[in-house]
């Protein structure tokens, strides 16, 4: 067990004293400045967008648009924090429980952060600015109420945890989810889990065939940033692209060279590991009756289909892999949408056709629906869930 | 002229393309996915080029059973040796393939060992052997290599401690002799070497001959190269000649032998490609990259023509001191794993959350 926060007292200490401090309103006037000093910092630090990304969301109007909206929402009910929330993130520190835990934070609980274990040695980057904020003075009470620690599968801490806490949320995937599961949680707890998803795009050909060159690159920027960020395996990052329209082999041809151009002017950083990998993930899947053909390239590999069975979602490696599969009308594809199917993001797709093809879906599958380039934007709603919702608690009075 | 390292680099590839050509096109008929592999990735079935003949990365024979022989046919299975957790190769041999690697073995180390039967020291144990119809890497190289020895004699007993006693009274007999000493590099160090020095055991093996395989991951950790390696193993047992060899189970004749001037030599009948890490187009004498093998042997599956993860450089061609013909190279170890990013704790195996 390695406590990173508070400094200096052991595990039971620091959670016995946890729980004895009191929770805060909603949107209480003093975490506002915590956020805004975290914005301040995190919108600097060019060199990781996701981080800056985080910043830009966490400016002060933003959440004031944020609490309008809470308050709009909730109207003259009396809401309350939950209590004490539980994070436990994934082992590769990743932006996105960062939004979940700044919700918690604004929601008026406090936090108990389980980092992982392979973080020991560097302490994340994002971590490190959060410690250094936590010891000014103007944010002293924030700090009494969060709790940030690492320790081995084989300590009982989730178990002590769990029992005490108001709330669970699981990051990290379906392993995770399913051990963590295991563990009893407080009775009057609830708990969000996000598990392993799977993510597409969808471009209308048509469209994308008569775009202008400065159009196209601005398209494939977007779509470049979706998916390299987090090298697409990020859950929302695009793995699977639908065609739509007549005019496939043109939209291609223009958007695959453009994408090209693209990957290589932002030296994305390949890894020989990633190159044999995809390739092999490609051969793995030209075995598939399901796969037509597949192509190879430095950046990415493509892999055609002509039908999509979901266990093609379990091989996929990440790295720059994409599935293709043709429709001439969005509709034709909504029979391949699985529960595993998080965010669809779009271009040159009516909302109206959106709208239907949503609705002929059969499925538990698809939570986002955003246009190509805000596959990764965070928007308070995850998964089909709220946090802000899930977060509090609604205190009936007549 | 040294057979089988006695064909210069330009005649040997001709020779070595066409089999190879005859193998793909073989592969294609007969394994149905190897032929959906091809045809659905337009990969070129007849090469102009020996760098043109298709490849298949090794991890694929993790991932799927590839055979070019009915089942009934098959007479051995080899395996991979991966660690616990992880998924093991499986290779498909029929008795054709399975009698021309053990034939193609002993022209490989004739070279070096010969054309008597050594007395012989398997440092190993003798339990590696047990299920004779599916093989280990360790059992499959234990196999093939006793056959250039007799009088066999396994150093470990079955609880991988050192026979010592065995041992001396085995050196005894044959002292004056040359003696076959053979094994897996981790293991020589691990169970042999480090126990006879930390014991400080008495135990002497000059005049033999060390042959030894399978990669040098484990022992990096402790840093131990090559030159180190021989250098300890020689002031402590008083082994005057040490070979490495370099191989993979899943491509069955591709045994690549040190040779007297510490490089590693393609036989006539395989050879190594090297490729850029990110392109994979073949890159130049001296230069450092992945390793292709081929090899003319595999015909009950379709494993001529392989993408390893190793990393490799060819110092030459045609003009190793030594005087044998051909590449000459040298193995760098494993790619480093893949560490991309992701909201996910499990890498491989799809989507994350």
């Amino acid at each position: 067990m390695k406590l990173f926060w508070p400094l200096q007292k052991s595990f039971n200490e620091a959670l016995d004293d946890l729980q004895k401090t009191p929770t805060n309103r909603p949107f209480d006037k003093h975490i506002i400045p915590f956020t805004q000093a975290l914005s301040k910092r995190f919108v600097h630090m060019r060199q990781q967008p996701e981080i800056v990304a985080l910043g830009y969301w966490l400016r002060k109007a933003n959440i004031k648009q944020m609490q309008e909206e809470f308050e709009r929402q909730h109207g003259d009910s009396f809401v309350r924090a939950r209590g004490t929330v539980f994070h436990i993130a994934p082992s590769n520190v990743d932006t996105i429980f960062v939004y979940s835990w700044m919700l918690s934070l604004l929601a008026g609980n406090r936090n108990i952060l389980r980092i992982s274990s392979k973080e020991q040695n560097g302490l994340n980057v994002l971590l490190q600015v959060i410690l250094e904020e936590f010891v000014k003075p103007e944010f002293e009470s924030i700090a009494r109420q969060t709790l940030i620690c690492t320790y081995g599968h084989e300590e009982q801490a989730t178990e002590q945890i769990s029992a005490v806490c108001h709330t669970r949320v699981i990051w990290g995937g379906d392993a995770t989810v399913e051990a963590i599961r295991r563990i009893p949680l407080a009775p009057l707890a609830n708990e969000l889990a996000f598990p392993d998803r799977f993510s597409l795009a969808t471009l209308n050909s048509d469209v994308v065939a008569s775009l202008e060159d400065g159009e196209l690159a601005a398209l494939v920027e977007r779509f470049y940033n979706d998916v390299f960020w987090f090298d697409q395996m990020a859950c929302s990052s695009p793995r699977l692209v639908i065609w739509t329209g007549k005019q496939q082999t043109e939209a291609k041809a223009h958007f695959w060279s453009a994408l090209d151009k693209v990957i290589k002017s932002k030296q994305y950083e390949l890894f020989a590991a990633t190159q044999v990998l995809k390739y092999t993930t490609a051969l793995q899947l030209a075995v598939e009756e399901q796969v037509s053909h597949i192509s190879s390239d430095i950046y990415y590999s493509r892999v055609q289909f002509e039908h999509i069975e979901p266990n093609v979602r379990e091989v996929h490696c990440g790295g720059g892999l994409f599935y293709e599969y043709d429709v001439e009308n969005l509709m034709d594809a909504s029979s391949i949408i699985c529960d595993k199917d998080q965010t669809l993001a779009y271009f040159g797709i009516e909302k109206q056709e959106l709208q239907a093809f949503i609705e002929a879906v059969s499925s538990r599958g698809l939570d986002r629906i955003v246009p190509i380039g805000q596959a990764l934007d965070f928007d308070g709603a995850w998964d089909g869930q709220s946090f802000l919702t899930s977060f509090t608690r609604k205190v009936v009075m007549r | 002229m040294t057979v089988p390292y006695h064909l210069a680099q330009a005649e040997k590839e001709q020779l070595l393309l066409e089999k190879l050509n005859e193998l793909t096109a073989w592969h294609k008929m007969n394994c149905e996915p190897y032929r959906r592999m091809l045809e659905k990735s337009k990969l070129q079935i007849s090469a102009n080029h020996i760098e043109e003949i298709p490849y298949l990365p090794v991890q694929l024979f993790k991932l799927m059973d590839l055979k070019s022989v009915p089942q009934e046919e098959i007479v051995k299975v080899l395996t991979s040796s991966g660690t616990t957790g992880q998924q093991v190769s499986k290779i498909y041999l029929d008795k054709e393939t399975s009698i021309v690697q053990t034939k193609t073995l002993v022209e490989v180390m004739k070279p070096i060992l010969g054309g008597k039967r050594l007395p012989m020291i398997i440092l190993d144990t003798k339990s590696v052997l047990k299920d004779r119809k599916s093989f280990s890497a360790r059992g499959a190289g234990i196999l093939g290599f006793s056959n250039f020895g007799r009088k066999h004699f396994y150093a470990l007993n079955d609880d991988m401690t050192l026979d010592v006693e065995g041992l001396q009274t085995y050196l005894k007999e044959y002292e004056g002799q040359r003696i076959l000493l053979f094994g897996f590099t981790f293991m020589i160090w691990q169970y042999i070497y480090k126990k006879i020095r930390d014991k400080d055991i008495a135990l002497h093996f000059a005049n033999s001959v060390l042959i030894h395989g399978g990669g040098w991951k484990k022992l990096k950790d402790e840093a131990v190269d090559a030159r180190t390696f021989n250098r300890l193993l020689q002031e402590q047992l008083g082994i005057q000649e040490v070979h490495n060899y370099y191989g993979m189970v899943e491509q069955v004749g591709s045994i690549f032998v040190e040779c007297s001037e510490g490089y590693l030599h393609a036989p006539s009948y395989a050879d190594v490609i090297i490729r850029d890490t990110i392109t994979f187009k073949p890159v130049a004498v001296g230069e450092q990259g992945l390793i292709q093998v081929v090899s003319e042997l595999p015909k009950s599956y379709p494993g001529h023509s392989l993408l390893t993860e190793d990393l490799g450089t060819v110092h030459g061609i045609d003009d190793c001191p030594c005087g044998w013909k051909g590449k000459y190279f040298s193995v760098a170890g494993r790619i480093p794993k893949a560490e991309l990013r992701g909201c996910s704790d499990t890498f491989q195996g799809g989507g994350q959350g």
